[in-house]
């Protein structure tokens, strides 16, 4: 057959059909978009997601409350903390209970460290994506004193389970505030080194500036959030906004960006950086002494050492493990600002011991219509780095 | 706005179509009924002292072990950017027909929550330019989040034994 019999010069428009992932490096997971390239140019993005779908929202509605948590870690499981804290606050606006002040500290300084870690995480493999292998291999050796410091407190390198229901899991110890004091003063000096690599770079500069641009109105009305929201110069930081945990007494700023650009987005979250470790600096200077649980043995665990002598202590134990902890009827949502943005959960109970329903309302998950309106017309090049600058986990958009 | 104030912003220009509205744990809820659903989502969104820009999320919600009616429920919540106040939209849906219309065209962040309504609720979104699966395959029977959906019963995937287990399959009751 000639080529005029193929027709193949009367085809049109040259378009091309290119399978992304799901396994692919800078996919962050198990991401998979099927792009309509025309030439170098991305026409058109339909996305799938759904291959880590595990069915955390169903099997919740199987378990009890206190076995939720754990579940809770893995939906975005680079910074287990603050889908920890979203669940236990949501509960506890159910049960409406008060958290004692060294409890709320200890939660602030948990899901900081962990806002770091997640930036660091994000940091390091989104400047894989675009080249950079030095801040790679640096911002990993950070992120491992902070997993340190989570396997001192919890045991649990990363799925940490801290924070519990009525407070935290356990006491911190002196020896495990020295480290983090000592973390955070190791930190500010490694941050520098990255910006001496990156936030001047040409390299870095060229792939990034004027790249994967959103503006204020299209962020919001995509329901961005997070750092993408606040890279668009929206200023929507709920640890702000709607203080939860007591962040209404730590004095930090929040990072605004002026462009929506994926440089805009990295300066803001290494502006976070610098700020969330201002929190932890504040919370160690302020940390107050008291109990780190509610005394309420309907909520949490009575005393190990009261069990021995006391009844009631007895009886509180055996039917807080036999039957867990009985929430009133009714529903809420609470929304806190995790390291990719709002993190929240809607909880229905029908007074049992078992919630009725789970929602998270995850971040990466409301993100990726919007990335992927974000790709549309640039170059298939610049494709990885959008989806690095948005920092999608898959635990959390496939749940 | 607190809570309070929205609600009776809301209840006095949007009266007929609010079915009831109260503030829960601090938070504000309205009532809404399908049919409703498009002209209130659309004024509260357009109007100028409430301005709910940010869609936060959509989630659906079955009674079926409540004995309520009706026994579906969708829930909307939105936030203000600039106000940071916040609404929470919730309503109900006929277990003969869920139907809802899409708010895509308002908020577009709606797309993929609803999406996900129709995946594991089976809600139908009218109006909603691609309403198909979004986290389970195509080829999936059924709705993952209804509550006569078991949790853990699942077709037996190997010829050995089959008749033997399937019996097993339809005694087990549904998890809880």
């Amino acid at each position: 057959m000639s080529v005029t019999e193929q027709g193949l010069l009367e085809r049109e428009k040259d378009s091309m059909t290119l399978n992304m992932g799901p396994q692919h490096p800078s996919t962050h997971g198990v991401f998979r978009v099927v792009l309509e390239m025309d030439g170098e140019v991305v026409d058109a993005t339909e996305p799938h997601i759904g291959f880590l779908h595990t069915g955390i929202e169903k099997t919740a509605e199987a378990k009890r409350y206190v076995h939720v948590i754990p579940m809770t870690d893995r939906l975005d499981y680079l910074s287990p903390p603050s889908n920890n804290l979203a669940f236990c606050l949501t509960t506890e606006k159910l049960l409406q209970t008060e958290i004692p002040e060294r409890a709320n500290y200890l939660r602030v300084i948990m899901c900081e460290l962990a806002r770091m870690a997640s930036h660091l995480v994000w940091l390091a493999t989104h400047a894989l994506d675009i080249g950079a292998m030095t801040v790679f291999l640096y911002c990993w050796r950070e992120r491992e004193m902070i997993l340190d410091l989570n396997e001192e407190i919890s045991g649990v390198r990363m799925m940490t389970s801290y924070i519990r229901l009525g407070g935290v899991a356990k006491d911190a110890t002196p020896g495990w505030l020295q480290g983090v004091r000592k973390f955070i003063n190791y930190l500010p000096a490694k941050i520098d080194e990255y910006e001496r690599l990156l936030t001047n770079n040409p390299i870095w500069i060229d792939r990034t500036q004027g790249i994967g641009v959103m503006s204020r109105e299209d962020a919001i009305n995509w329901s961005m959030s997070g750092p993408v929201l606040r890279a668009s110069g929206a200023n929507f930081d709920l640890r702000k906004q709607r203080p939860y945990s007591g962040y209404e007494n730590f004095d930090f700023e929040v990072p605004l960006g002026k462009n929506g650009d994926i440089y805009d987005r990295y300066l803001v979250r290494v502006a976070e950086l610098r700020e969330s470790r201002k929190i932890v600096e504040q919370a160690l200077k302020n940390l107050p002494t008291g109990p780190y649980k509610v005394e309420d043995s309907k909520i949490s665990l009575p005393n190990r050492n009261t069990l021995k002598s006391s009844m009631e202590a007895l009886i509180h134990h055996f039917k807080l493990v036999s039957e867990g902890v009985s929430v009133p009827k009714g529903e809420t949502y609470v929304p806190v600002e995790g390291p990719r943005g709002e993190v929240g959960f809607y909880i229905i109970s029908d007074g049992s011991s078992v919630p009725s329903r789970v929602k998270l309302r995850a971040p990466s998950f409301m993100a990726i219509p919007g990335m992927c309106a974000m790709m549309e017309g640039c170059f298939i090049a610049d494709v990885v780095g959008i989806i690095g600058s948005i920092d999608i986990v898959m635990g959390e958009v496939d749940r | 706005m607190t809570s309070e104030e929205i609600i009776e912003k809301v209840k006095s220009d949007q009266g007929e179509d609010i079915q009831s509205a109260e503030v829960n744990l601090g938070d504000a809820v309205i009532f809404v009924a399908p049919g409703a659903l498009h002209k209130v989502a659309g004024y509260l969104m357009m109007d100028a002292d409430l301005n709910f820009d940010y869609l936060s999320h959509i989630t659906g919600a079955d009674y079926l072990n409540e004995d309520r009616d009706p026994r579906f429920e969708v829930v909307y919540e939105f936030h203000s950017i600039d106000k940071n106040h916040s609404i929470r939209m919730r309503v109900g849906l006929e277990e003969e027909d869920p139907t809802i219309p899409t708010v895509s065209d308002l908020w577009r962040g709606a797309l993929y929550p609803e999406r996900e309504l129709f995946d594991m609720f089976g809600f139908k979104i009218m109006g909603h330019p691609n309403l198909s699966r979004l986290i389970m395959p195509d080829e999936w029977g059924g709705h993952p989040l209804l509550k006569d959906y078991p949790l853990t019963t699942e077709d037996i995937a190997f010829s050995h034994n089959r008749d033997f287990k399937q019996d097993l399959v339809k005694t087990k009751p549904p998890t809880r």
